[in-house]
């Protein structure tokens, strides 16, 4: 009797422990993978310009340069630029969440004629590579008068962006038809049921898809550096190509610094809008 | 649709009804864009306050924000720039609202933009100039000059705002003691085979890597070396109308075997052994690179290094065993005015000012390369032992100088591009050099042959 009651018990103990440990090493070889370029950029960012050109290669610093953090914000308007890309990012990020709520919502909601092909037709428009229209974008903005403004962002907030109206989709199109009927029988237009119903259910989608475009327009190197002129531009474009000497030789280690900077309000947003990004990402169908 | 969609939106007693939900939307979307669009802003670096305005399409350092503040004080001008981009410039021109000033390249843009015709011809400005005369320029800016069919002759488009010898070379002494080899001779150049050679003496490996590189040897972009080694070797890479080019005659193909040998033997960066830096500066300032192919423009960094400067000493451009010698500009990077600039008297006193006043003797004396004014000559820096060596190297390397033509129907980046697709094979040993010279015939041909179309 002694027996059957103990031999069974360890055995899945130590077999839950193995995996256990397995599934850790894993995540944590993983997660230092995808660490470690960062990592590699952060102490790239604390080493002197010899240090960095040292080999064998130097892995940590001996003499950690903190400085480098003031150097690095000092040689450009730091803040001036990150303001610039704080204002553009915050406009264009609102506005196409909202607008792809809208045309999301009416994808998923509405009937019309062609429905299914326009929708076709969004979707294949992501597959349009940015280089293509790139020249033509220029020119179009150019005619009209639009270089060297923000307003090439707010039209493109306004256009709405196909992955999140597709994000949106899939998010309305699984909220039950009864909600809807229900606001129609009380006297709603679909206006106010997008605005005082759908909306306001639609927290995880709208701060995942407010991310996303935070993060498209916070990166984006291409489009500023077409249409802005340089003391108008973006924090990428200035780290990207202003860390130079006067003779034109880059400065690597301040580079580095710089872009370890930029990269901290996006972590930031992430950090503060991640269980909401990760609830619009698994509620919308996309996984 | 709905069948009640549409009709109750407008119903009394809906808080937000769906036009009324538009309007505020665009309202407050229009408020908002005006608002910022109006004023988008400027960091710090501009400039404000009366006077003409100038857009200057520039990389940061052409023109930094002190210099710019600098203009506005000296010239009463604005200079408004636009980061140098090629598909903006097109953009730009297409739009007919072109930079009035563009930097370039001279020994490949300037002939590639005079014969699409976009660029300003200057030979009336600088007759008129009183700061920038003819007689004081120095023969480096013919890399600017154009006829409709050879680079270096006919109307100037532009002007250098420094230049080197790109074919000389740096030597850092104490590398050289260190693995027993002989120092370059500083008043006669040694043939391409003897550079290679204490290249490869010179380089030291541990474990498979690289600890420090015998040499570099890169040029400012391939298919400017590889023009310049082939006149170094006796001949010419394009044909007598720049229609075509030839890598299998004997002096190209010398030209080209020695290039490939180079990046066989691993003993420098190449295509093949990047160095992570991406130029030779940082390597060589940390003693891990024996010999730089870069003119006398890298003395602006080595100057700064006391204790690599004494050690450095700078050579005579090398030459293939019974070639000539030649020691072309490679770059001679300046500025020119697009023919439809809309303010090009305002942009043409930014030009004298920067090529010919304050910017331009700040650059002579900062070592960052030989000043393009002949009168410059006298500001640069020599108050040093070892500066005043290098100085009387580079001043007798001077007559050496020759505008080495470049072909107006591709530009370089393009011819760069095709060779990185080919060469990387023949370096790694799986190509020959004369299959490696048929095939970039026949890429870089079918390339000319498109450019000459468009240029007509």
């Amino acid at each position: 009797m002694t027996a059957t009651r103990v031999t069974p018990e360890p055995a899945p103990r130590v077999r839950i422990r193995v995996d256990r440990l397995v599934l850790y090493t894993v995540l944590v070889a993983v997660t230092g993978l995808f660490i470690g370029p960062f990592g590699w950029l952060v102490l790239s960012g604390l080493k002197t310009p010899a240090e960095l050109a040292a080999s064998p290669v130097h892995w940590l610093p001996a003499h950690v340069q903190w400085h480098n953090f003031a150097d690095a914000f000092n040689l450009i308007d730091f803040l001036g630029y990150a303001r610039n890309s704080l204002v553009i990012a915050l406009i264009y990020a609102t506005l196409v969440t909202l607008s792809s709520a809208w045309v999301g919502f009416g994808f998923a909601r509405l009937e019309a004629p062609g429905k299914k092909t326009l929708f076709g037709v969004l979707i294949g428009s992501m597959m349009l590579p940015q280089m293509i229209t790139l020249l033509p974008t220029y020119l179009i903005f150019a005619k009209l008068g639009m270089v060297d403004t923000y307003w090439p962002w707010v039209l493109w907030g306004l256009a709405a962006a196909p992955y999140l109206v597709f994000l949106f989709r899939q998010f309305f199109a699984g909220l039950p038809r009864e909600l809807e009927e229900a606001a129609i029988v009380d006297g709603c237009g679909y206006g106010t049921i997008f605005w005082r119903i759908f909306l306001p259910q639609s927290w995880p989608v709208l701060s995942a898809s407010f991310v996303i475009a935070f993060t498209w327009s916070w990166g984006d190197y291409i489009a500023p550096q077409l249409l802005l002129s340089t003391d108008r531009s973006t924090l990428a474009v200035a780290v990207m190509s202003t860390y130079v000497t006067s003779a034109g030789t880059p400065v690597a280690n301040l580079q580095a610094t710089a872009s370890v900077m930029y990269v901290v309000p996006i972590l930031l947003i992430f950090l503060i809008a991640q269980r909401g990004f990760v609830a619009g990402m698994s509620t919308s169908g996309l996984k | 649709m709905h069948p009640r969609a549409g009709t109750s939106l407008g119903r009394a007693g809906a808080s937000l009804s769906r036009r009324r939900f538009l309007a505020l939307s665009a309202a407050g979307a229009a408020t908002g864009a005006a608002s910022l669009s109006g004023c988008a802003m400027r960091v710090s670096s501009g400039v404000s306050g009366d006077g003409e305005t100038v857009t200057v399409m520039a990389k940061p350092d052409d023109i930094s924000p002190e210099l710019i503040r600098q203009a506005q004080k000296d010239i009463g001008v604005k200079i408004v720039t636009v980061r140098y981009d090629i598909t903006k410039l097109i953009g730009m021109m297409t739009n007919g609202a072109p930079p009035d000033l563009v930097r370039g390249v001279g020994a490949t843009d300037a002939p590639y933009f005079a014969a699409r015709d976009v660029m300003e011809d200057l030979d009336p400005y600088f007759a008129r100039s009183g700061v920038l005369t003819s007689s004081d320029l120095d023969p480096v800016n013919d890399l600017w000059r154009y006829d409709g069919r050879t680079q270096g002759k006919g109307p100037r488009y532009g002007m250098a705002k420094d230049f080197s010898q790109d074919s000389m070379f740096w030597y850092n002494t104490a590398l050289f003691d260190t693995a027993g080899v002989d120092y370059p001779p500083e008043t006669e150049p040694v043939t391409y085979e003897e550079w290679l050679e204490s290249a490869e003496r010179l380089t030291r490996r541990r474990n498979g890597q690289t600890i420090v590189f015998g040499g570099s040897y890169q040029g400012v972009l391939t298919p400017n070396l590889l023009a310049s080694l082939t006149a170094s070797a006796g001949g010419s890479l394009f044909s007598d109308d720049f229609s075509r080019i030839d890598f299998t005659t004997p002096e190209a193909r010398k030209a080209l075997a020695w290039y490939v040998e180079y990046g066989r033997s691993r003993v420098g960066p190449s295509i093949v052994q990047p160095d992570p830096n991406a130029w030779d500066g940082p390597t060589y300032q940390a003693h891990r690179m024996a010999m730089s192919n870069s003119g006398y423009w890298l003395g602006g960094l080595i100057n700064t290094d006391k204790k690599l400067a004494p050690l450095s000493r700078l050579a005579p451009a090398p030459l293939f065993a019974g070639g000539r010698r030649v020691s072309p500009c490679q770059a001679g990077t300046g500025f020119w005015m697009p023919k439809r600039a809309r303010n090009k008297d305002a942009a043409w006193r930014v030009f004298e000012w920067f090529f010919g006043e304050g910017p331009a003797k700040a650059r002579a004396s900062g070592g960052w390369g030989i000043p393009t004014l002949k009168s410059l000559r006298s500001l640069m820096p020599a108050q040093e032992d070892y500066q005043k060596r290098v100085l009387k190297v580079q001043n007798a390397e001077l007559k050496h100088f020759s505008v080495i033509a470049f072909t107006p129907y591709a530009s370089a980046d393009s011819l760069y591009a095709l060779f990185n697709q080919e060469a990387p094979a023949a370096m790694n040993g799986h190509l020959s050099v004369d299959t490696l010279a048929g095939r970039l015939n026949s890429v870089m041909n079918e390339q000319l042959k498109r450019g000459k179309e468009q240029v007509g």
